[in-house]
């Protein structure tokens, strides 16, 4: 595998620049950002870009910032970056769980979480993670900026609402409810494998310590990452301490789910895994929320 | 379609112009003539051969183009061993005969320069996940793993 000819190389080390690469580009260029997915697909040729924006050197992009509890993570913030980063703790700590079992310690050295949602594989961890933890996707191009939720901008698998001139600039996350808590786990074939199913829950206690919000979102699936409302309407009033009525949410969210029969798991086996990994997220998350109460 | 790159491997400045598309692998290999890297996957990036130091990280030089490491620092095998000293982890290799063909080797002892240089205790399970992106058809990982173990936690790598 080897790419084909590329006309030109860009690096810029703005947003402004990197967006003026693309206008001067025209048709046929393409962002990169840690390429452990997009070089794959160049080397492959399912991609022949005329020009390469290079975004390594736009350090806006990078970093993770913490105001009020309020998080924002710029788009070329790496998963080494992320999985280390022990602010995140408690109501967005599913990010960490996701990001520390991406690839490898080389895929994390250089992949970034605005890749991946960009890239968005059926097999990604960062795009349910994001719609589990309710983040929102801040976007730029010459026209101006707006804001999706996570679950606007992930569609069908390597489909976003991005457009082509548009940069994604950060990731965000709102100040969360003191008593609130987050987790994401995947199964794949073997260790830290791509997953055939991954679940990302967040659960908000109330001062009884019962549920009053809860998020599930699921990974692996041919619809692309999507949220298990019906789940999520289960666990209202559910307790750490209550297996049973976390169980029984599980069961409904992997039930609610259209899952896909592919060559690592037929359908019915991957609902089963579903409802096992949320079972296993949730009764994290409510740990770490009730973590956060006594804080 | 060219593009000129000033590349530093192993302290030793390469400024030459090359195809945009050229992968940084290729750049060592063929342009530095710095063949310990190897190529195994042909080029996909899941078997870590290729696996060298970019500013000190491990990354796979099949996933980069040599322009995107234009003006940055690249470790190779070649650069582990100093004034012909050889790292700690190569001589914990050859004790615990911790390679048969030889050919991941290289990938691994970069991935795991970085790995170590953490000095703390690293467990099993640990310095395993650790592995994940090197693959390893003759050892079974044992050895490697073990000799991984007798450098770990021990004062502070140099490379």
């Amino acid at each position: 595998m080897y790419p084909a000819v590329i006309d030109n190389y860009d690096a810029p080390t703005s947003v402004q620049e990197a967006l003026q690469a693309f206008a001067n580009g025209g048709n046929s260029s393409f962002f990169v950002a840690g390429g452990q997915s997009l070089m794959q697909a160049i080397k492959a040729r399912i991609i022949s870009p005329k020009t390469l924006i290079d975004l390594q050197h736009v350090s806006e992009l990078k970093g993770i910032q913490f105001a009020n509890g309020a998080v924002r993570i710029g788009a070329m913030t790496r998963y080494r970056d992320i999985a280390a980063d022990e602010g995140l703790d408690g109501a967005y700590q599913a990010l960490r769980d996701a990001a520390s079992h991406v690839g490898d310690r080389q895929v994390r050295n250089r992949g970034t979480i605005g890749g991946s949602l960009c890239w968005n594989y059926i097999a990604a961890c960062m795009p349910p993670t994001c719609i589990g933890i309710g983040a929102s996707i801040d976007l730029v191009s010459k026209k101006g900026k707006r804001t999706l939720l996570a679950e606007e901008f992930l569609r069908g698998p390597l489909e976003t609402s991005r457009h082509d001139d548009e940069i994604v600039v950060a990731v965000t996350l709102p100040t969360p409810a003191k008593s609130s808590g987050s987790a994401y786990k995947k199964w794949g074939l073997v260790t830290d494998a791509l997953p055939v199913a991954g679940v990302c829950a967040f659960i908000e206690l109330d001062n009884d310590g019962r549920c009053q919000l809860a998020r599930l979102a699921v990974g692996g699936l041919a619809t692309g990452p999507r949220r298990a409302e019906a789940g999520e309407k289960a666990l209202i009033g559910v307790s750490a301490i209550d297996a049973s009525g976390i169980s029984e949410a599980a069961g409904t969210a992997a039930a609610s789910i259209n899952t896909q029969s592919d060559m690592w798991a037929d359908a019915e086996y991957r609902k089963t895994l579903i409802e096992t990994l949320t079972r296993e997220v949730v009764a994290t998350a409510f740990v770490r929320a009730g973590r956060g109460k006594h804080s | 379609m060219n593009k000129e790159v000033s590349i530093k491997i192993n302290g030793e400045v390469y400024r030459n112009s090359v195809p945009i598309r050229l992968l940084l692998v290729d750049f060592i290999r063929d342009v530095a003539g710095l063949t310990g890297t190897h190529v195994g996957c042909t080029f996909e990036g899941v078997c870590g051969a290729c696996t060298v130091q970019l500013d000190g990280e491990a990354v796979k030089s099949c996933l980069m183009l040599a322009v995107q490491a234009d003006g940055r620092s690249i470790t190779t095998i070649e650069g582990l061993a100093v004034d012909g000293k050889l790292h700690p982890l190569q001589k914990a290799f050859n004790d615990h005969h911790a390679l048969q063909c030889g050919f991941c080797s290289a990938g691994i002892l970069m991935n795991m320069a970085e790995f170590v240089r953490t000095n703390r205790k690293l467990t099993e399970d640990e310095i395993r996940g650790a592995l994940i992106g090197n693959l390893c058809r003759c050892t079974g990982y044992a050895h490697i793993v073990d000799a991984i173990k007798e450098v770990a936690g021990t004062p502070a790598q140099s490379a």
